[in-house]
């Protein structure tokens, strides 16, 4: 009872707080939940109870399962060894295998299954042409080496930042109370980076769910829960069965959510002191480097042959079959798609800086402690998205807002606010990340000095945590000018995007010029970024491209 | 920190930029369209030269989105037409109130069987595509030829087990062509029973592809020796892209008809009828043949280039109105019985 008078109090003395938390629930609750609930609420209730009847909504559901353990393991796997090495100054080319670990991010999402095909298929350069074998890809295990391929990034993209923030003195402390490597590795290192890793789970499992994009292309006849959604609407024009579908995923994606916050929240770790203390890492163990460098080594052509399929697809004239080199697939591609990669920079620019500055706000409303219930609703609005796939946002998107009370139909405001707030988990918890790491007494010397919330806000963490904000904005940007799956249902013809016509090229036949116009949205891409990191100057590492 | 504020500053001005520029054109006929970008562009280019209106095209491969689309905006429609598209996705948005009935004054010109349009005028069929089967030349020759294998050319031999693990078919349970081809079966054999053990052993040698166009790729880059599909999709995707791929209509095939229909309120009614009155014409159905390689459905255009007259074609009598009312429950049923 006194508490609770005791936070009003406080509440009432900084207004500007209070209505930060209004506006940032509302809009949440507006373009979050508002959506799920319009996709949720579509079905009827005998269309749910149908499903046990139905075995192809049964097998999805227990592949979708299968490949989000397999997938989920060994692409967090590949990203936390990945960004252990990364984080070891001692190991050669790092900066080298750290812009190649990245560039999986760069690709429209159904680009590493068609290259893999391009490369490995009956077909493949590298299968047939090379080693003369006959290889199957499609199916599950093609889509496994598809997704760790696709998604090991993100979680080497948070376990960086986890294990470049761990104090190299705890790691010393441990050596001089006579630990070897391997202890100190498994009692100081891994238990530091255990939030990372369950927040990299958590990311890449649900990324992996909602993986459409790849699953379309590779997975062949085995039924997926987000395919499944796609196949509706795209073969039967079934409104009803996709969000059936979809709302069938949010079931192991809630429960993944809940996870998570059991095995993080337990345990608090401050491992940036306010009083600045810098040690050298110890050089790491020649075996150690080796086997990293080689780990590295072999990860990186498998993420280089991606672009290497993509770039050699747009110069060659019929792949498998006629290797002459041609130009014609530019031609073709920038003629029908040049004007939609100026609407997709300008797009994805747009929703990233939204994307940004929301999340920044709601990891550090959520981080407040004031106002537990009203913040544990805060944070679940804010994580949502991200166990919603493209599909279900695009569904959700297109039936809240054709509708009264909101018209967003035919702008290109019902597709950035879409991509606004689908990317919002990838910001927040980069920024929910840093925040962890920053330790209260800051803050709390300056509220003692009279600060308000918003002040400290503004003077303490938006400074502090402009890494983070800036790697939202390029991941963020990134996903947005590559998305596919919810574009395909709001763009409109007045605003169309890029990915949009490389997939109508695609589904004319047209993979030349779809290989081109990936190519040259690639290029744009890299530009985008390089100029930010221009804009904001070098010193900020934060950036996911070196 | 100072810096960072003025990029901020720049993308704001970006927002406005880009916020201005939305207002919608008046006078234009915006067009939901199925088909091809190339087909799409040269229909519609034709279409403002004969009239002289502005046209605006959301050109996307598969209708059954389009149609999502056209539902999910019913409040407020944001297209004139939906161009292309089999009418098994016409009907039924003219079945919830999402069309516009029409009786287009071209109908007498163009003389149309009376299969090919909506009697009420809800939708006009101006195009047909018949189902096909195709098989990888090299592959087969290197591989199935030296042991005698004949090329398949009638349904039944998609049976044949040196087919085993090569046959790729667009599944019946997720694609409109997958589910003709189903019916087709059950019109061919007589009945539901025969047709299901036909279908129980072609199921053993085939893999169902979940999108129509998947099946096509697979056999054109080797993926796969034999498919079955849509004639005119074929030519346009493998064959004429260079595949060696080779084109049969076997017997007892089966048709779509590739559909027009005006969006019910959407923002120019007018110009959406002039647009139906231009589709019946000769123009469009000639474009069509020429880029989409597709069947005209008025009589007095020529079939496409490189296509056999249809008149050659030997169709099975496929009665669409019990297969549209039997769809749902044969789907379930292909589920339960063949498990694919």
């Amino acid at each position: 009872m006194a508490v609770g008078v005791v936070r009003w109090r406080t509440a009432a003395r900084d207004p500007g707080l209070l209505l930060a938390y209004a506006l940032v629930g509302a809009v949440l609750l507006g373009f979050v939940l508002y959506p799920t609930l319009r996709v949720i609420s579509y079905p009827a209730l005998a269309d749910y109870l149908g499903i046990v009847d139905n075995p192809r909504w049964m097998a999805a559901v227990r592949n979708s399962l299968m490949m989000m353990v397999l997938s989920t393991t060994t692409a967090t796997l590949v990203g936390f060894l990945y960004a252990f090495a990364m984080t070891r100054a001692d190991v050669p080319g790092r900066r080298v295998f750290r812009s190649i670990a990245l560039l999986p991010l760069f690709a429209p999402p159904f680009m590493v299954a068609f290259a893999y095909i391009l490369m490995f298929g009956r077909q493949g350069l590298i299968t047939r042409t090379l080693l003369g074998l006959d290889v199957n890809i499609f199916g599950w295990p093609g889509l496994w080496l598809v997704q760790t391929v696709a998604f090991f990034p993100y979680a080497a993209l948070i376990l960086e930042h986890v294990l470049e923030a761990i104090n190299p003195t705890l790691e010393q402390a441990a050596r001089n109370l006579g630990a070897d490597e391997r202890t100190v590795f498994r009692t100081v290192t891994l238990p530091l980076a255990r939030p990372g890793v369950a927040a990299a789970m958590l990311l890449v499992a649900i990324s992996v769910l909602a993986d459409f994009g790849n699953a379309v292309v590779i997975a062949g006849a085995l039924p997926l829960l987000a395919t499944e959604a796609w196949f509706r609407i795209e073969g039967l024009a079934d409104l009803t069965g996709a969000a059936l579908s979809v709302s069938l995923l949010l079931l192991p994606t809630v429960l993944l959510f809940v996870l998570e916050r059991v095995w993080v929240s337990r345990r608090l770790y401050t491992a940036i002191t306010g009083r600045g203390s810098h040690l050298e890492r110890p050089p790491t163990p020649w075996y150690v480097r080796g086997a990293l460098l080689a780990f590295c080594g072999v990860v990186a052509v498998f993420v280089l042959l991606v672009y290497v399929a993509v770039v050699a697809g747009a110069f060659t004239r019929t792949w498998g079959y006629n290797w002459s080199l041609t130009l014609d697939h530019w031609r073709l591609g920038l003629a029908q798609g040049g004007g939609q990669l100026l609407n997709s920079v300008q797009i994805g620019a747009i929703s990233a800086l939204l994307t940004s500055i929301i999340a920044l706000l709601a990891a550090f409303l959520t981080s407040r402690r004031q106002w537990p219930a009203l913040e544990r609703a805060l944070d679940f609005l804010a994580v949502l998205p991200g166990a919603l796939p493209g599909v279900f946002i695009g569904i959700g998107f297109l039936l809240a807002f054709n509708a009264p009370p909101f018209f967003l139909g035919g702008t290109p405001w019902i597709l950035i606010l879409a991509l606004t707030f689908w990317h919002i988990p990838f910001g927040y918890q980069a920024a929910q990340a840093g925040l962890r790491q920053i330790d209260r007494s800051i803050e709390e010397a300056a509220a003692d000095l009279g600060a308000s919330g918003l002040r400290i806000l503004r003077d303490i963490y938006v400074p502090l945590l402009r890494g983070p904000f800036l790697a939202s904005f390029v991941t963020s940007f990134i996903r947005a000018v590559t998305n596919l799956s919810i574009v395909v249902f709001l763009v409109t013809p007045r605003n169309l995007v890029a990915t949009y016509s490389i997939l109508a090229m695609i589904g004319g036949g047209f993979w030349g010029a779809a290989a081109a116009l990936t190519a040259a949205l690639l290029a744009l891409t890299f530009a985008a970024v390089a100029l930010a990191r221009l804009a904001v100057g070098r010193t900020i590492r934060a950036l996911p491209v070196a | 920190m100072r810096r960072g504020t003025i990029v901020v500053g720049w993308l704001l001005i970006a927002v406005l930029a880009l916020a201005s520029g939305v207002g919608a054109q008046a006078g234009r006929v915006v067009v939901y369209s199925a088909l091809d970008s190339t087909v799409t562009s040269e229909v519609l280019k034709a279409f403002e030269r004969r009239t002289g209106l502005r046209t605006e095209a959301l050109t996307l491969a598969a209708a059954g989105t389009l149609a999502t689309r056209i539902t999910a905006e019913r409040a407020r429609p944001q297209a004139d037409i939906f161009l292309g598209g089999s009418n098994d996705f016409h009907a039924p948005l003219a079945r919830q109130g999402l069309l516009e009935a029409y009786r287009s004054p071209m109908l007498a010109e163009a003389r149309l069987a009376p299969e090919f349009y909506d009697p009420q005028g809800y939708w006009y069929g101006w195009y047909i595509g018949a189902l096909s089967i195709f098989y990888n030349r090299e592959r087969f020759e290197r591989e199935l030829a030296p042991r005698g294998v004949r090329p398949p050319a009638t349904w039944d031999d998609l049976l044949n087990p040196a087919f085993r693990g090569q046959l790729v078919l667009p599944s019946p349970v997720t694609t409109g062509g997958g589910f003709i081809f189903v019916a087709a079966q059950i019109f061919r054999l007589g009945n539901e029973d025969r047709a299901f053990d036909w279908l129980k052993r072609l199921a053993e040698n085939a893999t169902f592809t979940p999108t129509a166009p998947a099946g096509i790729t697979l056999v054109s880059r080797g993926e796969a020796i034999v498919g079955m599909n849509w004639g005119h999709d074929v030519r346009s995707m493998a064959v004429n892209q260079g595949f060696p791929v080779e084109l049969v209509f076997p017997p007892d095939t089966a048709t779509e008809i590739g559909a027009v229909s005006i969006i019910k309120g959407g923002p120019n009614p007018a110009g959406a009828r002039q647009f139906v009155d231009f589709i019946l014409t000769r123009t469009p159905q000639d474009i069509n043949a020429k880029y989409g390689l597709r069947y005209p459905t008025r009589a007095d255009a020529p079939a496409p280039l490189g296509m056999p007259p249809l008149s050659s074609l030997r169709f099975v009598k496929y009665d669409r109105q019990w297969a549209i009312d039997n769809q749902a429950r044969l789907r379930q049923k292909w589920q339960q019985v063949i498990g694919k």
